[in-house]
């Protein structure tokens, strides 16, 4: 028996025709899939139903961490490790461990940025099945793919494609994983 | 562009309705002005002439915020604010106004000297000590801290603010009538010489008005701070007025998601702008520790016999209230991005940059120990009613501006006005 292919590509020819296309697969309930086009479509994220990312959430994280270590960083080093009063002041005060604080917060918050980008869309990943798709590189120039998965719990080899010939798709192909 | 014409001629009854609108507003300012002057019987002259350029120099710097937001627009040739920047435009009609209410403190530096800026009279004792007469760091200073030059840079200043706002108002409405860019690119030109000048004269303004209350102090980071709640009451007022015209109808349709989260941003910006500023301020001279520096935030934060003093507490609600607040909540996409998230958070600010300037100002009221009069006093009512009567004239040459200077509800003819209608991230 053969490997079960990637998943389902299909071809249109406009903007305007993928958009509604995205439409029609969102509503119909699936999840692992995906749009490939030359240009920015925009609102075309509303018409994939995609929610808004995470990042902002890891990024939320990030910048904690980094003010609590500025933060425990000078309380350490000032207060516990090395005690030494410099001009009167306090062994400990948020006052002068803010400057560091806020830095860290800043450069860690950068890191779980970029991070948590490449988390959450599977970076680095050196292949993908599509690029061995015949005229895929007519998706840089002036055509827009769908790519269904067969990992979608919805997928039917029959019901999807006629889902993606319904919506306008041509040239419906299968993809090898 | 056709389209966009025929939705926004409609607005011919809501005009009408501005106006019975703003006349109430001039009655509420001048009712409020009533109360404050009541207050000169009540109080004494003092008390209340430092709260009225409290009143005084918030409304300022609403109007300063949205000149600089309207110059800051033009020369960085932005899309997404054309919608919003008439407005700010409507707004700036109040600088002459302010000139006007700003005449009884020029005329009491005159009839009066000391009454509100103490160096004036050098009669009067600094720190307990010397008069001003003999005190060095005033002599030193005196070429600059003196009657004449504080009423000529007075005077200047609102010269300044006045011939801006009505180069880019005449600019901007003449363009609504006869659609040619050249209109755009004077106001370009305008921007270029003007956010300069309008940052030297908004700093002087700051180190004559607030800054000079005590003037043995000295802080560079004053202008920047007091621009910082500049933009951000513009921004916050910008917030109110377009949530108004939005419930009264006048921009159904105007404005979409992305306006609002440019707003949000913006103003999450200048939190954290503000924070920088007034932060370093502190933080320089706490670390620095030199007596002439620490004196003006141990004046607001113990009394002679060491222990706290109210004025401590306001500084904690600033610091919590003007920064960490609005910054964890326009954190928040989904609360920056909407009408009815910032409408809550644009109150809160505008509530805190009052008290900031309370802070700033009325602590130069001390009494016989030396100790600022305590923050929460019958001057706090002297300080409502300012800011409601300037408030209430400013309100009055806005709408007056909305519903008779002739201007479109936005500029329909401005060269990014489809994008700015259409416009998306």
């Amino acid at each position: 028996m053969p490997a079960q292919p990637y998943g389902l590509i299909a071809t249109f020819d406009s903007a305007a025709a993928i958009y509604h296309a995205a439409e029609q697969v969102r509503d119909a309930g699936y999840r692992r899939w995906d749009c490939i086009t030359p240009c920015p479509v925009h609102g075309l994220d509303g018409a994939m139903g995609v929610k808004r990312s995470l990042v902002p959430r890891i990024s939320l994280a990030g910048g904690i961490t980094g003010f609590c270590t500025g933060m425990s960083l000078i309380y350490w080093t000032g207060a516990i490790n090395y005690k030494l009063t410099v001009g009167g002041k306090p062994l400990f005060s948020p006052m002068f461990a803010f400057p560091i604080s806020y830095e860290l917060t800043i450069l860690f918050t950068a890191f779980a940025t970029i991070g948590g980008m490449f988390l959450l869309n599977n970076l680095p990943m050196h292949h993908h099945p599509v690029l061995k798709y015949d005229h895929i590189a007519r998706g840089l120039d002036d055509q827009f793919f769908v790519v269904i998965e067969t990992a979608d719990p919805k997928f039917d080899s029959k019901l999807t494609r006629d889902l993606l010939e319904q919506a306008g798709g041509k040239n419906i192909a299968e993809l090898e994983t | 562009m056709s389209a966009t014409a025929a939705t926004l001629s409609a607005p011919a009854v809501a005009v009408s309705s501005s106006a019975s609108t703003a006349n109430k507003a001039l009655a509420v300012g001048v009712a409020g002005l009533v109360v404050t002057a009541l207050g000169l019987f009540v109080s004494g002259a003092q008390p209340v002439a430092l709260s009225y350029l409290v009143g005084l120099s918030f409304w300022t710097a609403i109007a300063i915020g949205m000149l600089m937001l309207v110059m800051i627009h033009h020369i960085v040739d932005a899309s997404w604010s054309v919608v919003i920047r008439r407005q700010f435009e409507h707004g700036l009609a109040a600088f002459g106004w302010l000139f006007v209410l700003f005449l009884p403190l020029l005329v009491s530096v005159w009839v009066k000297p000391g009454l509100v800026w103490p160096w004036m009279d050098l009669a009067n004792v600094v720190h307990g000590t010397v008069t001003y007469r003999d005190d060095i760091l005033l002599s030193k200073k005196s070429a600059v801290l003196n009657r004449e030059v504080f009423t000529v840079a007075t005077l200047g200043f609102f010269a300044v603010w006045v011939w801006l706002s009505a180069r880019l108002r005449r600019a901007s409405f003449t363009q609504d009538t006869d659609g040619a860019a050249g209109w755009t690119g004077m106001n370009r030109r305008t921007s270029a010489f003007g956010i300069p000048l309008g940052a030297l004269s908004l700093t002087f303004a700051a180190i004559f008005w607030m800054k000079s209350l005590e003037p043995h102090w000295f802080s560079t980071m004053y202008g920047v701070w007091f621009f910082s709640n500049c933009i951000r009451a513009g921004l916050a007022f910008g917030v109110f007025i377009m949530v108004w015209l939005t419930a009264r109808g006048d921009y159904r349709g105007v404005l979409n998601k992305n306006h609002w989260h440019c707003i949000g941003t913006l103003g999450h910006a200048f939190v954290i702008f503000w924070a920088y500023v007034t932060f370093s301020q502190y933080f320089l001279i706490w670390n620095a520790n030199i007596p002439e520096e620490t004196f003006w935030y141990n004046l607001r934060e113990i009394t002679h016999a060491g222990t706290p003093s109210q004025w401590k507490w306001v500084g904690m609600l600033i610091l919590f209230g003007h920064f960490f607040v609005p910054f964890l909540y326009l954190l928040s996409f989904r609360l920056k991005s909407t009408a009815s998230g910032l409408l809550p958070i644009s109150v809160w600010i505008v509530g805190i940059i009052l008290v900031d300037l309370c802070y700033n100002i009325l602590p130069v009221l001390k009494d016989s120990h030396g100790d600022p009069l305590p923050f929460i006093s019958i001057n706090l009512v002297w300080v409502a009613a300012s800011v409601v009567g300037v408030g209430g004239v400013c309100v009055w040459a806005y709408l007056r501006s909305l519903a008779t200077s002739g201007a479109k509800l936005i500029p329909i003819r401005d060269p990014r006005i489809a994008e700015s209608l259409t416009y998306h991230e």
